[in-house]
């Protein structure tokens, strides 16, 4: 690892002044950077370490009846806390168990969770210069091994988003609140992603020195219940191969709404609302599964390698409606 | 470019305070290993993949090559070493030794930590609860049933009652 200036905050102003220096990274448990760093794949001056503000950042509390879970809640934290251990919950508390392995998942903040780095070999290898980050000329993956890449909305880079609480907070149309020079600012977890994931393009949208404080839930309608589904190749400690997250508000036993969102398919995560009205009005058949299925991979565009995507995703894409459902 | 400046902090591990200078950027794994001497923890893929290098931060298990040393400081850090009492070995080290549930032995420093903290929050885990827990301690060639066996019988002995390991676990079926 490159030496680096190490700063502890005491208040997240202090936090955010430190932030804006050049060549500095923020980070939470550090899981996801400390592994770059190694490869000296990220090389930061400075490091601001926000665990010293745990007191404040960490927690989950109902306010005004939605949900705030600070930026470094941990994903045992989530997967244990009383407030999502409910039917509207169920996918995000899933999706939060599953989660790498109990060692990580102790330490692995909400916040880091969303913002970590791809895990596209040719990307996390030094050996490798490809087009994201501008570090290459071409993207490599897309000719190259890519069984673990994107089929849908992949423009010059194939990578894909590794962050699993993203499909389930974004079917629970969560939001997120961030610092930058002081100022808070509160938008649509949507806006955390690049609405054109370009190679250029970080995986997320935050400024530089920008901080994640909270994701909010808002209140569940009466009826609502989500659910979470991938595919990997192993039962612990691996990433999706695809991913599908769920809500559905049910009225009686027809669907009332519905949210659907594909995760490790495409290099943000992906609602898919063409798939989603379809639900709408209907009651729940596994009929009715197969076609939102097909529609939520409507337009995918496979690689060389990772064609089965399509069939497995809709498969897990079946399989959540089902246990949203259920 | 300067030479980066080691940093003094004390660390408390196994329930002592070391005084230990550092560079910033060593992980726990690196300090606790190469200044504190304590090799009993063990590098093992060094990506947060294997489970090998699991110690206890304040009771949790958790992975010491992917955390800063600096981190570490004011925590209750408890490594494979603060396991026996003395010459005295817990009784998990001892049904891991009575059922030879172990091999090459790499990795069981990191599964015995992650096993001491769910039996100290579970007297009783299920066979279930056992695997989930120990879901990210790889283990290449014992394989894991015994390991299993092991944590059960620890457990059992834990609660006091006089358990012995089955002949089909020692010599096979």
């Amino acid at each position: 690892m490159k030496p680096f200036t190490y700063v502890m905050p005491t208040t997240l102003a202090e936090a955010g002044e430190a932030a804006k220096k050049p060549d500095t990274i923020v980070k939470g448990a550090g899981l996801d950077l400390v592994d770059r760093m190694k490869e000296r794949l990220q090389t930061p001056s400075q490091i601001v370490n926000l665990l010293p503000l745990k007191t404040e950042m960490a927690g989950i509390a109902v306010e005004n009846g939605e949900l705030r879970i600070g930026a470094l809640t941990t994903l045992t934290q989530l997967e244990q806390h009383p407030a999502l251990a409910n039917r509207a919950l169920e996918g995000l508390r899933h999706s939060a168990a599953s989660t790498a392995t109990p060692q990580v998942r102790h330490r692995a903040t909400v916040a880091g969770n969303l913002l970590q780095f791809t895990r596209c070999w040719y990307v996390r290898s030094e050996a490798h210069r490809c087009l994201h980050g501008g570090r290459g000329p071409t993207c490599l993956a897309m000719t190259g091994d890519n069984r673990y890449h994107s089929v849908l909305g992949w423009m010059d880079c194939v990578r894909v988003h590794p962050s699993n609480l993203a499909p389930p907070l974004l079917a629970l149309g969560a939001e997120y609140s961030t610092v930058l020079d002081g100022k808070v600012r509160r938008r649509k977890l949507s806006d955390l992603f690049p609405s054109e994931p370009r190679a250029q393009l970080a995986e997320h949208t935050l400024e530089h020195g920008e901080i994640v404080t909270a994701l909010h839930i808002p209140v569940q309608p009466e009826g609502a219940r989500s659910s979470y589904c991938e595919s990997r190749e192993k039962l612990s400690h691996d990433w999706a191969t695809t991913a599908c997250a769920v809500r559905l508000v049910m009225s009686g036993d027809t669907i009332a709404a519905a949210d659907v969102v594909l995760g490790a398919v495409s290099p943000v995560p992906r609602p898919r609302p063409d798939a989603a009205k379809v639900l709408v009005g209907k009651k729940p058949s596994d009929d009715l599964w197969k076609k939102v299925a097909e529609l939520a991979y409507a337009g995918a565009v496979p690689l060389s390698h990772n064609a089965y995507k399509l069939t497995v995703g809709k498969a897990i894409v079946r399989e959540a409606l089902e246990q949203a459902a259920r | 470019m300067t030479e980066p400046k080691k940093v003094l902090a004390t660390f408390q591990v196994n329930g002592e305070p070391h005084e230990v200078a550092f560079l910033p950027h060593k992980t726990l794994l690196e300090v606790l290993r190469e200044e504190m001497n304590l090799t009993g923890t063990k590098h093992g893929c060094e990506l947060g993949e294997c489970g090998a290098c699991t110690v206890q931060i304040d009771g949790k298990p958790i992975l010491s090559c992917l955390m800063l040393a600096v981190d570490a400081v004011g925590k209750d850090v408890r490594t494979v070493e603060g396991l026996a009492n003395g010459a005295e070995l817990s009784q998990l080290q001892h049904a891991f030794a009575d059922l030879g549930a172990a091999q090459c032995g790499y990795c069981t420093p990191g599964i015995l930590m992650t096993a001491d903290a769910l039996l100290a929050e579970n007297a009783s885990p299920t066979r279930d609860e056992i695997k989930q827990c120990l879901a990210g301690n790889l283990c290449r060639c014992t394989g894991s049933l015994t390991i299993f066996e092991a944590v059960e019988l620890a457990a059992a002995r834990c609660r006091g009652e006089k358990a012995e390991p089955s002949k089909e676990s020692i010599y096979g079926s």
